[in-house]
């Protein structure tokens, strides 16, 4: 054994002994440690983060007119005070979720009850499922120029492209998960006496929620998407139209910036809110036999 | 059709040879039909066709009944006749093959299709193999795998204004936008499908004597397949979808670039042509070339055995 034991501890302890550095042994071991601590995972990422933005500064330092093709990332950090103290990056920023918020929340609540009552009646789901399916490949963005000349340039314009965009994955994913439910389930709820109201309640719902958690992360997902396109569309006040402007008035630092931003906050929405829902749901619900 | 309708037409069948030939025919075709294509098929295709008929006979009366003025729905007589208008300067078939600046509608279509082409040309072998080696090897896939995912976080559309900064407007941008789209997606999907290969048969083929590239070959890209037909189809959808934006914001032709400029002249009924026609582009390559390839590919190589 090469481990070197505490002076005076190695008594009064059950643990293992504090390896060496030194040795070879006690190297692999604070390795293997080191590889699955957390702090590890956050090490790696900053590692790339600071790779990312070295070769970011060496390009932007090589080419002949940085500040209007890629500036350094030092000059997008201070754009980002000026955006500040300007307030306008908070309040695009806020304008921007607002939307995205809202129109989620609508098309959850307008999307999920649709498809599990068009999902009750096996005709009936038969007969919607080819055009939910055809709406849902339409793309909400494809349909931007009819909403726009029926509504004009209005924030109506964006939020009917976005419940356009989000409700009919939601949608679709609702029915079809109610139509995956197995007809045995059904029956045997209701050969115990079940009410209709309980075979929504305990079966249909608990088996299509696996799907209406997929439709969702994607609904929300091309939401997003059409959230940025719509205000650079339509051009009301969010990061969208901030990146657009910026295009326009020859700052390309606030392009990145803009840019930077929307990459964060969907990273931070889908990996921690939208994925581990995801999951969990499938987690729970999933596992049905079928 | 009634519950049994074929049992009662074949009990009926016999007798009714002498009454009437005609009647007989159209039974047997109708018979015959049923058992060709399945009657759950039929049934399925009638239902399902019933809101699109509804759809259409609504928009078709609004001609008559005029619910909603045609600046804001063209008859479907205007929306056929808008195509007809952008080829009526067409010298035919070579001009439209050719892409004659008088062939208006085809070159749009023709644009957006081969910008698609070309960035699943450019795209898919670039995110295939950046998977491939980053599900091969740990160290690339911890180095690359942050950024791809800080990449395709950042969708499609929001790199729009740069890519016009750097490319002007026209074919580089939109290219641009696509491939954003297409190799990160590939990238995740075969970095996935090579990672839930059995590390089994990567080490039976190299103690059988297969080199490096012989496991690539015959072990990750046939064992990822499956995966990557996914991505392909996922990738090739969204790519459709941030094309016809890219081409609305900075395109100077193409589908979106018509719809867009259509709208800004209030020309309603072309607006609806391009929408349609994206849509149903969209959906005939999903229904016909994807999801057939993706069926095909996982009947072939999905079932590979897994070792638990």
């Amino acid at each position: 054994m090469s481990y070197v034991a505490k002076p005076g501890g190695a008594s009064s302890t059950k643990r293992a002994p504090k390896p060496s550095l030194l040795s070879r042994e006690g190297l692999h071991i604070f390795l293997a440690r080191w590889r699955h601590s957390g702090f590890a995972y956050v090490f790696n990422i900053l590692l790339t983060v600071v790779i990312a933005l070295t070769i970011w500064s060496l390009i932007s330092s090589l080419i002949t007119n940085p500040g209007r093709y890629l500036p350094s990332p030092f000059v997008v950090a201070l754009s980002s005070v000026d955006v500040f103290y300007k307030g306008l990056l908070p309040a695009y920023y806020g304008n921007t979720l607002t939307r995205l918020v809202l129109g989620s929340i609508l098309g959850l609540s307008l999307g999920v009850p649709f498809g599990l009552l068009l999902g009750l009646n096996r005709t009936v789901s038969d007969m919607f499922y080819p055009i939910m399916n055809f709406f849902q490949s339409v793309s909400g963005i494809a349909i931007f120029p009819i909403i726009m000349i029926w509504w004009g340039n209005s924030e109506k314009t964006v939020f009917i492209v976005i419940l356009y965009t989000c409700f009919f994955p939601i949608a679709f994913n609702a029915l079809s998960g109610v139509r995956g439910v197995p007809l045995t389930y059904v029956n045997a709820a209701l050969t115990l006496g079940a009410s209709p109201f309980q075979v929504v309640k305990d079966v249909l719902l608990p088996g299509a929620m696996p799907n209406i958690a997929t439709g969702t992360r994607l609904g929300i997902g091309f939401a997003w998407r059409a959230v940025i396109a719509g205000e650079m569309l339509v051009g009301r006040e969010g990061l969208g139209w901030m990146i657009f402007t910026a295009r326009s008035a020859d700052l390309t630092a606030q392009i990145i910036l803009g840019m930077v931003t929307i990459g964060v906050t969907w990273i931070i929405l889908d990996h921690y809110l939208l994925r581990p829902f995801e999951r969990s749901t499938i987690e729970k619900w999933g596992l049905v036999l079928r | 059709m009634g519950a049994g309708a074929e049992m009662s037409i074949q009990s009926t069948g016999g007798p009714s040879v002498h009454s009437s030939d005609a009647a007989n025919f159209f039974q047997r075709a109708a018979i015959a039909v049923q058992r060709r294509i399945g009657r759950q098929r039929i049934r399925a295709f009638l239902l399902g066709s019933i809101p699109f008929v509804a759809i259409l006979s609504i928009w078709f009366l609004n001609d008559i009944f005029v619910w909603r003025q045609t600046y804001e729905i063209p008859s479907m007589k205007a929306v056929v006749k808008s195509f007809f208008h952008l080829q009526r300067n067409c010298p035919g078939i070579i001009g439209l093959l050719t892409m004659d600046r008088a062939c208006g509608m085809t070159n749009h279509i023709f644009d957006s299709i081969s910008r698609m082409l070309l960035a699943a040309v450019i795209g898919l072998p670039v995110g295939i193999g950046l998977g491939v080696l980053a599900g091969m090897n740990r160290t690339i896939s911890k180095l690359v795998e942050p950024i791809a995912i800080f990449f395709n976080s950042i969708s499609g559309i929001a790199w729009i204004p740069l890519a016009i900064v750097w490319f002007g407007i026209g074919w580089m941008t939109t290219l641009f936008i696509i491939l954003n789209t297409v190799v990160w997606l590939m990238f995740f999907n075969a970095m996935l499908g090579v990672r839930s290969i059995a590390k089994v048969y990567e080490q039976s083929v190299a103690t059988m004597g297969g080199s490096r590239w012989n496991i690539i070959t015959d072990v990750y890209l046939p064992g990822a397949m499956p995966s990557i037909m996914t991505g392909l189809r996922m990738s090739m959808g969204f790519g459709w979808r941030a094309l016809i934006a890219a081409e609305m914001i900075g395109g100077d032709s193409g589908l979106g670039f018509m719809i867009f400029s259509a709208a800004a002249e209030f020309r309603i009924e072309l607006v609806f042509l391009g929408v349609i026609l994206i849509s149903l582009i969209w959906m005939a390559t999903d229904r016909f070339l994807f999801v057939p390839l993706e069926r095909w590919t996982v009947e072939r190589w999905g079932l590979v055995w897994k070792p638990s």
